[in-house]
């Protein structure tokens, strides 16, 4: 339960009084008659041996308003992606898997590179970005909806109120984000709470009010990874693959769009997923290249909207985000007591030295290279390029499911 | 390819001419009915505009089987005293003769700019044979900017219906203006004034055994000025009304024709209108009058009935040609009724530069492909018709001038994707 | 017993003779094997590089071929395509040269017949190609020309068109491989003709409606009068 408080330049969807979900739903069946929507899964093979995978099945498997279902599988045999497909089986409907290993989406990636098109390496962020061309190349789903597969408390709530601000075509929103507070006996979502918003706050005190930095602000969970769009944006937008993901694909939809049609919306009461472990000592591991690719990602972007950055400017960034960032553990400490939460204060400590080196690094890499990893190019570019491409992905797809 | 002038008997006349300050040009192809009153017109209007300067006047035929030339050879005007305030002694010289080459207007054309280069003509002016609303006037209007040596190229310009020369308003003027940057407002009017110096270069180019010759010679005279840095202008005529000798003929074809001619000539001068930014309006001569004009039937169901037609059969193609996000806006048009129906300006200037990028890239052949955009014409000028259904002449103009910028304003996309 | 021994050594001796005339045959032909394969196998590489040279994928991929290929269900590069194509074509003309050396009077009719026969295959290979393309063309004008005179089943009729010239086209490779001759054309005949007259059933019959609002449709226009609006 949350307060009704505006934040910020966008829409907040606050979770108020207690929502039916059976009127929501209703609702979106609805809506998807002149809206349909597509679900999205990016998902790790490994993902299917966890926790999560059977409860999301099992939920999914309820929804009606759904018009398809895209699971991106990654790091997958062929024998395994049998498997998947069996597991999935349950869930009525149109449900498509995209093998990312199998013979035929592997010749579709070969085409990408063959004509210049450089869509990175895997993760996420491609996964889904394919995922999107065959959304595409089907033709049929107005709105895109993309949650991770990790989520293990997941409830088909948490997605009929990420669809609901795109799929409703009396409110206009081409963008929803979701948020949550992500609570147990303890806080988490450190990088949130002790990385991004510290640190974007430093930078506006630094380099004064920004659009963009006020823009990204005004999001409770910029990090989270559950978003919903009109597929007309998934066209559009570039997407970073690396893990700057989220930050990267903010800065897409603050570059296209007008904020008055993006919005957030409060998606659960607690959310549970896997933990990534921090590792200082080794940038291209876990947390610790996750904050690099975060960081190097914000400074790309105001980069592009015109901010000049030297290597003063950095220092004195260091030294401010360090303030604010211990100011900000004690808030926290004074939040966990009130609620009488665990609050370990020396590890919050540890991970702000992390994420200050982190800061350092990709500063380090910013000044060496500005222009960094290109974005994965949008749909219109790559049918450009490519006139067959997306026939060619929907033949692939279709016939691996076949 | 023999020239026209080397023929005998034209040669006999020219010999006898020698030289002339004016030669005026009429296409014709089974003309008979409505060539006596163009051929008067032109005749009283050099007769009182330019008694003191030695013209000719050529009509360049087709073949045709009505007795056109005779109809050309044997007209003169009976009364002059009754028309001209002056007296003239000689009768305008006439040369009356087929032409030679591929059949079409082109090819008519080409014989005019010869014989007016043979006689070392300053200035030239062509129109069509089928006009009704000429008047001696136009003759003045086409020929006094060239002789004065301000212009070397005239663009007519007259008042039509609001509905009519819809082809000209929502693709061929909105385009050429963006492209090359001039607003010349008729550049497929067919009738022109142009000097000796233009027409010798029109002659020199190497296009007589193209489709130039057989149609689009129209848009391919006024891009051609345009592009080459001649000085463009156009004289104001009053209304435009001709004697439309096929009512039936294919709309499909026609616009394959025309937009076929303009979509060629971007491959001729890509440095000429990737340079041009914006545009500015050309000298325009002459008094605008108000005029009145005839009421125009237009079946809008009809055309919506088509467009939807094509939207139900032609998705592949158009997905192929505008990309998934442009026929996406298409397609919802498809789901509005006919009286809320309201095609995008920014959304035509969009089709028309995918169909020009399709055209430049050989995605489809070229006539199967510029056919196609038939059925999205049809649903532009129903929306065009629907939205200035109330609107006076100037309201459309307006329109149309909001549709121009449009054009301008997505250049850009046409230059960006131009490779 | 001297005669019972040239009884039996007799057959030996003409096993013997015989192979001594075969040998040099097999000799041949086991060298115009090895040849050929080297020489496919050279070819292959030769080929495999300048097609990657040339970026024949890429190129393939913007004109619309692996398009095709992948609608086929076909999964291998455009160029690894090509070049396994005229590997095995070579090969296989390899083996034809190599067994005629073997100079065995069936198995030199067979490769005279194969080699007889090559030029009715491609000719054969080029009309449905030439055919795929051409009804590919005339059903698009079709499908074209309908819509812009606004009429229904624009896309039906287009396609029957193109079905149409598809059997023909088949019926005219499979005639020109002299594939049992008269039961391609009685084949030929059969569907055509019912195709024909299915259609015709199908306009008539179940069609009726839609035939009537056609003529009806053409006939209310010339009454009504289309729009005099002008479009140049």
């Amino acid at each position: 339960m949350s307060d009704f408080y505006q934040t910020g330049v966008i829409t907040t969807l606050h979770r108020l009084g207690k929502p039916s979900l059976e009127r929501i739903e209703g609702e979106l069946l609805h809506f998807s008659r002149t809206r349909p929507v597509a679900l999205v899964l990016p998902a790790l093979y490994s993902e299917f041996e966890g926790p999560a995978m059977p409860k999301i099945v099992e939920e999914l498997s309820k929804v009606k308003y759904l018009c398809e279902i895209v699971l991106v599988l990654d790091k997958a045999s062929d024998k395994e992606f049998q498997k998947v497909r069996e597991f999935m089986a349950p869930i009525p409907g149109d449900v498509k898997i995209i093998h990312n290993d199998g013979r035929r989406v592997m010749e579709i990636y070969d085409t990408f590179k063959r004509n210049g098109l450089s869509v990175g390496e895997r993760g996420k962020g491609r996964s889904a970005w394919l995922a999107y061309g065959y959304v595409i190349a089907n033709g049929k789903c107005d709105v895109i909806a993309l949650h991770d597969c990790d989520i293990v408390n997941y409830s088909r709530e948490m997605l009929a109120r990420l669809c609901y601000p795109v799929a409703n075509p009396n409110l206009d929103y081409v963008f929803c984000k979701g948020f949550y507070s992500r609570v147990t006996n303890k806080m988490h979502g450190r990088v949130t709470r002790l990385l991004v918003t510290p640190l974007i706050r430093s930078l506006q005190s630094l380099g004064g009010e920004h659009r963009f930095l006020k823009f990204i602000d005004s999001f409770r969970y910029p990090l989270a990874g559950e978003f919903a769009m009109s597929t007309d944006m998934a066209r559009v937008n570039r997407i970073p693959w690396d893990w700057g993901l989220e930050v990267g694909s903010l800065a897409e939809v603050y570059r296209n769009y007008s904020p008055r049609r993006i919005c957030q919306v409060d998606i659960a009461d607690t959310y549970e997923h896997k933990h990534q472990v921090l590792s200082s000592e080794d940038p291209e591991k876990g947390l610790m290249k996750m904050t690099i690719d975060i960081c190097k990602s914000i400074f790309r972007t105001l980069a592009s909207e015109g901010i000049v950055f030297s290597d003063g400017f950095f220092k004195s960034l260091s030294v401010a985000y360090l303030r604010l960032a211990e100011d900000t553990i004690m808030k926290y400490e004074a939040d966990a007591a009130i609620n009488g939460l665990e609050f370990d204060r020396h590890e919050e400590a540890k991970a702000v030295e992390s994420f200050a080196r982190a800061i350092a690094m990709a500063a380090e890499t910013f000044m060496k290279n500005p222009m960094g990893t290109p974005l994965i190019p949008n749909w219109n570019r790559v049918t450009s390029a490519i006139p067959g491409i997306l026939d060619m992905l929907k033949k692939a797809v279709d016939e691996d499911n076949r | 390819m023999t020239k026209i002038v080397e023929r005998q008997e034209i040669r006999t006349i020219l010999d006898r001419v020698g030289s002339a300050d004016i030669v005026v040009g009429i296409p014709s192809f089974n003309n008979a009915r409505t060539i006596g009153h163009v051929v008067r017109a032109v005749q009283a209007g050099l007769a009182k505009y330019f008694p003191g300067h030695k013209a000719v006047l050529v009509n360049s035929d087709g073949g045709s089987r009505d007795g056109t030339m005779d109809v050309v050879r044997s007209t003169r005007i009976e009364d002059q005293a009754a028309i001209l305030v002056h007296h003239r002694i000689d009768p305008v010289p006439v040369i009356a003769t087929p032409y030679e080459g591929i059949p079409g207007k082109g090819s008519a054309f080409r014989a005019v700019f010869e014989i007016s280069d043979a006689l070392n003509a300053k200035a030239c002016a062509v129109v069509d044979s089928d006009l009704r609303s000429i008047t001696p006037e136009w003759v003045e209007l086409l020929l006094k900017p060239v002789l004065r040596e301000e212009a070397d190229f005239v663009a007519p310009l007259y008042h039509r219906h609001k509905f009519d020369g819809t082809i000209t308003n929502s693709i061929v003027y909105p385009l050429t203006r963006a492209l090359y940057g001039r607003r010349v407002r008729q550049p497929i009017g067919g009738d022109f004034g142009f000097s000796g110096k233009l027409a010798r270069f029109y002659l020199a180019k190497d296009v007589w055994g193209t489709d130039v010759a057989r149609f689009g010679i129209d848009i391919w005279m006024t891009t051609t000025a345009v592009a080459n840095g001649f000085t463009v202008s156009q004289s104001f005529l009053g209304a435009k009304i001709h004697d439309t000798k096929d009512p039936g003929a294919d709309l499909s074809a026609m616009l394959y024709q025309v937009v076929n001619a303009t979509f060629g000539l971007m491959e001729t001068y890509p440095e000429v209108w990737k340079k041009a930014q914006g545009s500015e309006p050309v000298r325009t001569y002459g008094f605008q009058y108000a005029v009145g004009l005839e009421h125009v039937n237009v079946n809008v169901e009809r055309m919506l009935g088509i467009f939807r037609e094509g939207l139900r059969n032609l998705r592949e193609i158009w997905i192929a040609v505008l990309g998934q996000g442009d026929f996406g806006e298409v397609e919802a048009l498809g789901n509005t009724g006919d009286e809320a129906f309201h095609f995008p300006r920014g959304l035509w200037s969009r089709i028309i530069y995918d169909y020009a990028l399709a055209y430049h890239q050989r995605r489809l052949p070229a006539e199967h492909l510029i056919k196609s955009l038939t059925p999205l014409y049809l649903g532009r000028t129903a929306s065009f018709v629907l939205e200035m259904r109330d609107a006076d002449q100037s309201g459309a103009e307006e329109e149309i001038e909001r549709l121009c910028e449009e054009f301008e304003k997505n250049k850009e996309y046409l230059l960006n994707n131009w490779k | 017993m001297q005669d019972f021994l040239t009884l039996v050594l007799e057959p030996f001796r003409e096993v013997f003779a015989g192979f001594k005339r075969f040998a040099p045959n097999m000799l041949a032909m086991l060298t115009i094997l090895i040849g050929g394969l080297v020489f496919a196998r050279i070819v292959r590489a030769l080929l495999r590089k300048a097609l990657t040279a040339l970026s024949f994928d890429a190129w393939s991929d913007r004109m619309g071929f692996t398009v095709m290929m992948r609608k086929g269900d076909l999964w291998t590069k455009p160029a690894e395509a090509v070049v396994r194509v005229v590997f095995w074509f070579l090969v296989i003309f390899t083996i034809m040269i190599g067994l005629s050396a073997l100079k065995v009077h069936a198995v030199n009719t067979l490769v005279a017949q194969f080699f007889l026969y090559l030029p009715r295959v491609l000719s054969a290979v080029l009309i449905l190609v030439i055919g795929y393309v051409a009804a590919g063309f005339l059903s698009r004008t079709v499908l074209i020309a309908l819509v812009n005179n606004g009429y229904h089943y624009a896309k039906v009729l287009a396609e029957a068109v193109r079905l149409l010239l598809i059997v023909l086209i088949l019926a005219m490779a499979l005639e020109q491989l002299q594939v049992a001759p008269n039961i391609v054309v009685a084949a030929f005949s059969i569907i055509f003709g019912g195709i024909v007259i299915a259609l015709a059933i199908a306009f008539g019959a179940g069609g009726i409606e839609a035939a009537r609002r056609i003529i009806e449709k053409g006939a209310a226009e010339k009454s009504e009068g289309k729009d005099d609006i002008q479009h140049l």
